[in-house]
C-alpha cells in the first residue's frame, strides 16, 4: 500500500530534519556556551546544558537511527542504485563513518563533562563535535548531489568527479544553512520552556537570530543550486509537472512562513513567545524540509543516477540489450521468463513488479489502477508505448511488444467494470471524440 | 531447484577483495565488543533491577550500569556500520536479496532499535521515578534488543543460502519471510547470544574497578559477580558451541576438526583462548579481557571463512573487477588513525578531569 518511495520518503525527510539540527545545535552549542562564559551568564549556561540533553535525545538516538533507517530501506527499495553508490563512494562512506566515530564520542564527552571538565577543554570538545559533524554532512552531501547531476563521472568514472560534481558545492551552503536555521529552530523549542523571563526572552530572540540568519543564505545558495541543475529538472520543478510545481511553491511558502512568524514572533516580541508557538515553527520548518526534499528527489525523475540509471533501475547502457531480449528474460524476479499466452495478464503483472513497482503501488501511493482508470485498450498501448515523451519524469517501456501487450492486458484488467464511451487515440478515426477530454491523458 | 543469485553491479570493486573483506572482518570485530556488552549488559540489568528489589548490592549494580548504557548502544550502532558497509560491497547481490526477501522483519529493525535505544535511555534517566516498574522497562527493552539480535541472525544465514532464494520468493509474497527456526539457525543465534551474556560478565567485572574508588565494597562484589555471570555463560558456550559446530553441514565441520590444519588451528586457538580467559578472570581481568577479545577475533575470522565455503560453489569476491581508488583510501586510512587520537584525546581529558576534583566549567 505504502510503496517504496514513500518509505523511503517518510524516513528520509524525519531524519533530515533531525540530522542537519546534529550539525547546525553543534555549532549553537558552543557558541552560545561561549557567548555564556563571555558574558558571565551562569543563567545562560544553565540553558545550554539543558539544551545539551535536549540535544542528545533527539541526534543520538532519533538521528542516529533514521539515518541508518534510510539505508535500510534504499536497500530494499533500490538494491541495484544502493549497490551502485556504495561501489563508487565507499571509501566516502568509510570516511564519514570516522566521522560519525569522532562525532558520537564528542556528543557524549561533551555532555558528561559539564560541570566536570575545564571550560576550555569542554568548548574545544564541542567544536570538534561541530568539525566531525559538519564533515559528515560535507561527505553524504557529495554522495546525494552525485545522484542528481553525475557530471564527468559518466565519462571518467573517477571518485574525484562524482564526488566534486557540478551541484555539490551549492547544496552544501544550502544544507548548512539550513543546519544552521534549524539550530535555531530547535533552540526556540527549548527556550520556550525556560522558566525564567528575562532569560526566555533573551534566548528566544538569540535563536530567532539563528533561524533568521539561516533562511536569509539558503534562498542565495539555492539559485545556485538550481542553476547547476540539469534543464530538465529544472523544467519540472518549473511547470512541466504541475504536482512538482505545487510542491516546489510550497516550499517557498512554508519557508516565506518560518521567516514571518519568527520575525514578528520571537524575535520582534520575545515577550509573548511560548512552547506552542515554538512547536508551530517547528511544524512549519519540518513541512518546508518535506515538500523541498520531496521536490530535490521528484525533478532528478526520470532517473534515480541521472543519465546513467532509471528510476526503476535499469541502466541506460542496458536498455538496447533488455528491449531486445525483452524484459521477462532480462529479468531474475518472475514467475516466468515468456509470456504466457494462456495467461498474458500474469506476465504483465510479473512485468509491472520488475519494470514500474518501484513508483507505484496497484492500489495504494501513485497508484497504478487509479491512474489507468477509465483508458482503454488503446489509450494503455499508446501511454506505455510514448510513455517517457507524455511524460518526461517516466522512463520509457522497455521490452518486446509482445510483452507491452502483456501489460496492457493487465492494466486492462484493473478495472473491468464496462466503459460505454471509448477515447480516442491519434492514429485511430475518433469515435467519440466530442465527449472524450483530455484528462485521461494528462492524468 | 532454481538457482536465481543477481550478478555484481558492473562497477569495480575499489579495493582488492581480500583488503576489503579484511576489513569487513576487522570491523565486524568493532562492532561485537559493544554490541555484546549491549545485549548482555541488558539481560544482566534485567536480572540485577528484579533481584535488586530486596538485594542492595543488585540495586547499585542496576544504578551505576544502566548509567553506562546510553554510549554502550550508540557504539554498537556507529560500529556496526562499517561491516555493513563492506558487506554490502562485497556480497551486495546476496544481502539485498535475502533482505528483500524478508523485508519487514528487517525494516522493522529499525523501529525496534529505536524503541530499544529510548528504553535504555529511559531506564538509565529515570530509575528512581520508574521504580519497581523500571524491571518491566528494562525487560522489554532486553527482549527487543533479542529481536533484533534474531533478525540479524537470519538474514545472514539466508544470505549464505542463496540456493533457497528463488524458492522463498515463490513462497510467499516478497517481504514476508520471518526467518527459519531450523537447528542451525538456533544454535546460531544461541551461540551469539550466550557470547554476549558472557562479554557483559566479564564488562562488569571491568568497570568495577571504576567503582573502587567510590565504593570498594560493591566493586569488589561486582567483580565477582561479573566473573561468576562470565564463567557460567562461558561454560555453557562449550555446550552452545558444540551445537553450532555440530550443526554445520558435514563438509564444513569437518574442515575444522582436522580436516584443514587452518582452520582446526583457529577453532583450537580459539577455544584455547577462552579457556584461558575463564582461568585468568579471577587472578588478571585484563589477561582475561585480551583472551577473549582473541576469541571473539578468532570467531569473527572463522565465522568469514564459514561464510566463503558456504558461499563457495555460488560467488566468490575475488573474481571481481578491480579498479583501487587509492588516494581516497588514503584519506581513509590517516582520517581513521587522526580520529581515533582524537577519540583518545578527548577520553584522556575527560577521565583525568573526572578523576581530579570537580572543576566547574
Amino acid at each position: 500500500m505504502l510503496g517504496g518511495g514513500l518509505i523511503i520518503g517518510i524516513i528520509a525527510v524525519l531524519h533530515i530534519f533531525v540530522s542537519h539540527f546534529a550539525v547546525g545545535g553543534g555549532l549553537f552549542l558552543p557558541l552560545t556556551e561561549r557567548k555564556a562564559y563571555r558574558e558571565n551568564n551562569p543563567a545562560l549556561l544553565e540553558y545550554v546544558k539543558s539544551h545539551t540533553k535536549f540535544f542528545v535525545l533527539v541526534v543520538l538516538v532519533f538521528g542516529a537511527v533514521s539515518g541508518a533507517g534510510i539505508w535500510w530501506s534504499i536497500g530494499l527499495v533500490n538494491p541495484e542504485a544502493t549497490a551502485t553508490l556504495i561501489h563508487v563512494f565507499v571509501w566516502g562512506w568509510a570516511i564519514e563513518w570516522v566521522f560519525f566515530i569522532v562525532e558520537i564520542a564528542a556528543a557524549f564527552i561533551y555532555y558528561y563533562g559539564w560541570d566536570r571538565m575545564d571550560a576550555k577543554t569542554h568548548l574545544t570538545v564541542g567544536w570538534i563535535y561541530f568539525v566531525s559533524a559538519w564533515m559528515s554532512l560535507f561527505v553524504i552531501n557529495g554522495i546525494l548531489a552525485f545522484m542528481l547531476t553525475p557530471g564527468a563521472w559518466l565519462e571518467s568514472r573517477s571518485f574525484a568527479a562524482a564526488f566534486f560534481n557540478p551541484s555539490m558545492l551549492p547544496s552544501c551552503v544550502v544544507r548548512t544553512a539550513v543546519s544552521v536555521a534549524l539550530a535555531g529552530v530547535y533552540g526556540l523549542v527549548t527556550a520556550a520552556a525556560i522558566r525564567d523571563v528575562a532569560l526566555r526572552m533573551e534566548v528566544v530572540r538569540y535563536a530567532a537570530k539563528w533561524v533568521l540568519a539561516g533562511t536569509f543564505v539558503i534562498p542565495l545558495g539555492g539559485v545556485w543550486y538550481i542553476a547547476t541543475l540539469p534543464q530538465m529538472a529544472r523544467e519540472i520543478s518549473m511547470g512541466a509537472a504541475p504536482a512538482v510545481t505545487i510542491f516546489a511553491g510550497l516550499s517557498i511558502f512554508f519557508s516565506l512562513l518560518v521567516v514571518l512568524f519568527t520575525f514578528f514572533g520571537p524575535y520582534e516580541h520575545p515577550r509573548y513567545f511560548n512552547l506552542t508557538s515554538a512547536f508551530v515553527i517547528a511544524i512549519m520548518a519540518l513541512s518546508t524540509t518535506a515538500v523541498t526534499e520531496w521536490v530535490r528527489e521528484a525533478v532528478r525523475k526520470p532517473y534515480i543516477i541521472y543519465d546513467y540509471m532509471y528510476a526503476n533501475t535499469l541502466r541506460l547502457d542496458d536498455v538496447a540489450r533488455v528491449r531486445q531480449k525483452g524484459i521477462l528474460r532480462s529479468a531474475l524476479w518472475v514467475r516466468s521468463h515468456e509470456v504466457d499466452p494462456a495467461n498474458p495478464a500474469r506476465s504483465g503483472e510479473d512485468i509491472f513488479r520488475v519494470q514500474c513497482a518501484l513508483c507505484h503501488t496497484v492500489d495504494g501511493y501513485n497508484s497504478i489502477r487509479f491512474a489507468v482508470k477509465g483508458w482503454s485498450r488503446q489509450m494503455i498501448d499508446y501511454q506505455l508505448l510514448h510513455l517517457n515523451e507524455l511524460k518526461g519524469f517516466m522512463p520509457p517501456f522497455i521490452g518486446t511488444e509482445e510483452e507491452r501487450a502483456a501489460l496492457v492486458k493487465w492494466l486492462e484488467e484493473l478495472n473491468p467494470q464496462p466503459r460505454t464511451l471509448e477515447p480516442s487515440y491519434p492514429g485511430e478515426k475518433a469515435r467519440a471524440a466530442p465527449q472524450a477530454g483530455p484528462g485521461g491523458a494528462q492524468r | 531447484m532454481n538457482l536465481v543469485i543477481p550478478g555484481p553491479v558492473p562497477v569495480p570493486l575499489p579495493a582488492p577483495a581480500w583488503l576489503l573483506q579484511l576489513l569487513l572482518v576487522f570491523t565486524f570485530i568493532l562492532h561485537l565488543l559493544p554490541m555484546n556488552l549491549l545485549m548482555g549488559g541488558a539481560a544482566m540489568l534485567a536480572v540485577s533491577s528484579y533481584v535488586g528489589r530486596n538485594n542492595p548490592h543488585h540495586r547499585e549494580l542496576t544504578r551505576r550500569a544502566s548509567r553506562l548504557m546510553p554510549p554502550v548502544v550508540a557504539f554498537s550502532i556507529t560500529l556496526g556500520v562499517a561491516p555493513l558497509l563492506f558487506l554490502q560491497l562485497l556480497y551486495g547481490q546476496l544481502f539485498y536479496t535475502s533482505s528483500v526477501l524478508m523485508a519487514w522483519a528487517w525494516l522493522a529493525v529499525i523501529l525496534l532499535l529505536m524503541l530499544g535505544y529510548y528504553g535504555i535511555y529511559w531506564f538509565s534517566m529515570q530509575q528512581e521515578e520508574l521504580g519497581t516498574r523500571g524491571f518491566w522497562v528494562i525487560l522489554v527493552t532486553a527482549i527487543i534488543f533479542l529481536h533484533i539480535m534474531m533478525i540479524f541472525v537470519q538474514n545472514m544465514s539466508l544470505l549464505e543460502r542463496p540456493q533457497d532464494f528463488y524458492s522463498e520468493f515463490m513462497a510467499r509474497s516478497v517481504g514476508a519471510y520471518l526467518g527459519s527456526l531450523d537447528a542451525l539457525t538456533l544454535a546460531r543465534f544461541f551461540h551469539m547470544l550466550v557470547a554476549s551474556f558472557a562479554v557483559a560478565g566479564l564488562g562488569v567485572a571491568l568497570v568495577s574497578g571504576v567503582w573502587k574508588g567510590e565504593a570498594p565494597e560493591f566493586a569488589a562484589w561486582a567483580r565477582r559477580y561479573g566473573v561468576k555471570w562470565f564463567l557460567a555463560w562461558t561454560g555453557v558456550q562449550f555446550l552452545a558451541g558444540i551445537w553450532f559446530l555440530l550443526e554445520q553441514p558435514t563438509g564444513i565441520r569437518a574442515r575444522f576438526l582436522g580436516g584443514e590444519r587452518l582452520a582446526t588451528a583457529l577453532l583450537a586457538l580459539a577455544i584455547a583462548l577462552a579457556v584461558l580467559a575463564m582461568l585468568a578472570a579471577s587472578r588478571s581481568l585484563a589477561a582475561s579481557c585480551f583472551a577473549i577479545v582473541g576469541t571473539i577475533s578468532l570467531m569473527a575470522v572463522i565465522r568469514h571463512l564459514v561464510r566463503l565455503e558456504r558461499l563457495r560453489s555460488y560467488f566468490d569476491a575475488h573474481t571481481l573487477p578491480v579498479e583501487g581508488q587509492w588516494v581516497v583510501f588514503g584519506i581513509f586510512a590517516v582520517l581513521l588513525v587522526a580520529g581515533l587520537a582524537t577519540v583518545g584525546w578527548m577520553l584522556y581529558k575527560f577521565f583525568r578531569a573526572a578523576s581530579a576534583p570537580t572543576a566547574s566549567a
